[in-house]
């Protein structure tokens, strides 16, 4: 048990025991509500959302990069699929709007990384430009107001359960595990590590940083369009400008997990580990009836104090 | 002499000035009625505040750094000053600017704190800010809209330089407040020009260690960066507020994806070290004409959002294409 403890990330340990700790907090403040099965249940609702997004921040992160541009392909991926599903009726409609809000994070992502891997710009610019293209594309289409008229079965993605566990949750659940995967046992995660401590020497080494670029944007944008659909079934609609706190909250949650920001570091563990801590601070909120302007405050110091707790921690260790 | 003239019209800031000069006569061409002093009249109202805030944004820059705190300490400083002025009846505005720039000043000054004493990455320390001073203003000050300013305040909006009538009798008039940006262009150039300070900026940079060891230093240098930065972000706040005649404490949040591709378009590099004010004035104004004129052209106002965005992408792979081949060029020229 002992040496199970020490090769834990500590990181990940300690926002586990922080989670814990507002948990039982709340257990005992309002037992009734928190830890009644709506509240549960609409806490697992409701952060796949971005839960899934913060994995894709996360390795672009571990690239040395970032990911801004996540909302805006949720939000087109969204809109897409609902031009398809409603143009289109019954379940050949659905399956055709599922492929291609997947195709859509598939090829917005590959626009980002022939920006970032070709011609060499700034993987912060070229995405805080892709947020704003995919953002106003989304706009030309619906030219305004929310796309409406989805199928019902759409919605039955947030709604509906599986044995009392929602379909969301369980989403979710494969996106995590399958990412941990990726990360740790192939290839690819191996020369993603590389490639983000140093990019030089990923090269020298004979890894193919471009390929490893591509796929890493690609990965992600499919994740932002995975909660794409998720948002067009939580919303029952699509529009341009949904979730446009989310960047803020994803960038969060990947640095509250432990990822660095310079890049090489990063693990799915960790964010999700954040994302329960954020989710239950959340929903703690709500039940206790607080603003929730204060919601982004807390959220904000939360970033704040975590990493100037990193340095200190990280000072300390080098003195010693 | 040639190669001098074909290296100056090949510059940077040179392109954004044929695609601003081209887009223009496109523009005219369509509509006679852009190429009227009006439309430049209105044309700065629109810049004014973008460029102050761009001119410290780019000043963040060319140091290496990067802030995306200033619309959240805009929005604090102008709700802050404003709902002070209201509920105390303040008129005298240089308190209020004062006021405005030193709640600037000291959100620059922990911005400066966290990035140099606990070595926070730029970026996630002025989001973090950016987050807690957005969320604090709304939940701690507020969230209605202040629409019944002091007389003061509203007397200033009203302080104008020249006034211009066209043919029809309506009256454009350019504010006094034109002025602070073009004062702040001039004191940037000149600290960026000619003072140490300002050396020291560019050499931050272009490479910390290497100014470190050089003799700079490097912290000073950067709370002067995040401390002006944060100054004129308080000040550009108050002044939107006069110019509005209303003060919100949400509408400048959001502002910053513009301003920085602004400032980058201007050919400011990203990475730091390089960066020049005549550029930031041009990226600014080019946005500045595309927001504003596109509706000129016939494009509709749901177009906009990708017009814009389409047009950045282009300016900044531009600027991104040029240094990639620039440095090629160099080096096959040293080789042979």
């Amino acid at each position: 048990m002992k040496t199970w403890l020490r090769t834990r990330d500590k990181n990940t340990l300690s926002l586990f025991l922080l989670a814990l700790v507002i948990f039982i907090i709340m257990g005992i403040l309002s037992p009734r509500q928190f830890l009644g099965v709506t509240n549960l249940q609409g806490m697992c609702v409701q952060f796949p959302e971005y839960g899934i997004m913060a994995i894709g921040m996360m390795i672009c992160m571990m690239a040395g990069g970032i990911d801004l541009s996540l909302v805006g392909i949720a939000n087109l991926a969204g809109i897409l699929a609902t031009v398809c599903m409603t143009s289109i009726s019954g379940t050949a409609g659905i399956a055709a709007g599922l492929i291609t809000a997947l195709a859509t994070g598939l090829v917005c992502g590959m626009i980002n990384s022939f920006f970032i891997g070709i011609l060499k710009i700034p993987p912060m610019l070229v995405t805080l430009c892709g947020l704003q293209l995919y953002t106003g594309i989304g706009l030309a289409i619906t030219k305004g107001p929310a796309l409406t008229g989805l199928p019902a079965e759409i919605s039955l993605i947030t709604s509906g359960t599986i044995a009392g566990i929602p379909i969301v949750l369980i989403i979710f659940i494969a996106a995590a595990a399958v990412m941990s995967y990726v990360l740790n046992q192939t290839v690819y995660g191996q020369e993603l590590c590389f490639y983000g401590c140093n990019d030089k020497a990923s090269r020298y080494s004979g890894i193919n940083n471009l390929k490893v670029i591509f796929k890493t944007y690609m990965l992600s944008g499919l994740l932002g369009s995975i909660c794409g659909i998720i948002m067009i079934s939580h919303y029952n609609s699509a529009k341009s400008d949904y979730g446009n706190t989310y960047t803020l909250l994803t960038l969060l949650i990947a640095v509250l997990g432990g990822t660095s920001p310079d890049g090489g570091k990063g693990k799915v563990s960790g964010v999700v580990m954040a994302i329960l801590v954020l989710q239950i601070v959340s929903s703690s909120f709500n039940i206790l009836r607080v603003n929730s302007y204060i919601k982004t405050f807390v959220w904000g110091m939360i970033l704040i104090i975590v990493m100037v707790a990193g340095y200190l921690i990280r000072r300390r260790k080098e003195t010693a | 002499m040639k190669q001098k003239v074909l290296k100056t019209a090949t510059r940077n800031e040179a392109i954004v000035t044929y695609i601003i000069l081209a887009l223009c006569v496109l523009i005219g061409l369509k509509n006679s009625a852009f190429l009227d002093v009006s439309t430049g009249i209105s044309l700065a109202r629109a810049m004014l505040v973008t460029l102050i805030f761009a001119l410290c944004e780019m000043v963040t820059i060319i140091s290496g750094g990067i802030d995306v705190s200033f619309p959240a300490v805009a929005s604090l400083a102008l709700y802050a000053t404003s709902t002070l002025a209201v509920a105390l009846d303040i008129n005298n505005v240089f308190l209020l600017f004062l006021a405005a720039g030193a709640i600037g000043l000291i959100c620059g000054i922990i911005n400066g704190l966290l990035i140099v004493k606990c070595k926070i990455p730029p970026l996630i320390a002025t989001l973090g800010m950016s987050s807690v001073l957005n969320g604090g203003t709304l939940a701690f000050i507020g969230t209605r809209e202040l629409s019944s300013l002091p007389s003061g305040m509203n007397e200033l909006s009203r302080a104008f330089l020249f006034t211009y009538v066209n043919e029809q009798g309506i009256s454009y008039s350019m504010t006094i407040f034109i002025l602070v940006p073009i004062i702040l262009c001039i004191l940037v150039f000149f600290i960026l020009r000619y003072t140490v300070l300002g050396r020291g900026i560019y050499a931050v940079g272009g490479d910390e260690n290497a100014a470190r060891i050089a003799g700079f230093n490097v912290s000073r240098i950067k709370y002067c960066v995040y401390g002006f930065s944060g100054l004129f972000a308080g000040i550009g706040g108050l002044i939107y507020v006069i110019l509005m005649r209303q003060a919100n404490p949400q509408v400048l949040m959001g502002d910053e994806m513009m301003v920085i591709a602004a400032v980058v378009i201007g050919g400011t590099k990203i990475t730091g070290g390089y960066g020049t004010v005549i550029g930031t004035v041009l990226g600014v104004g080019l946005i500045a004409l595309v927001e504003n004129n596109l509706i000129m052209l016939g494009v509709p106002s749901h177009f906009q959002t990708f017009m814009v965005g389409l047009i950045i992408v282009l300016g900044t792979s531009i600027t991104a294409l040029r240094e990639k081949y620039g440095s090629k060029a160099v080096r096959r020229q040293k080789k042979s």
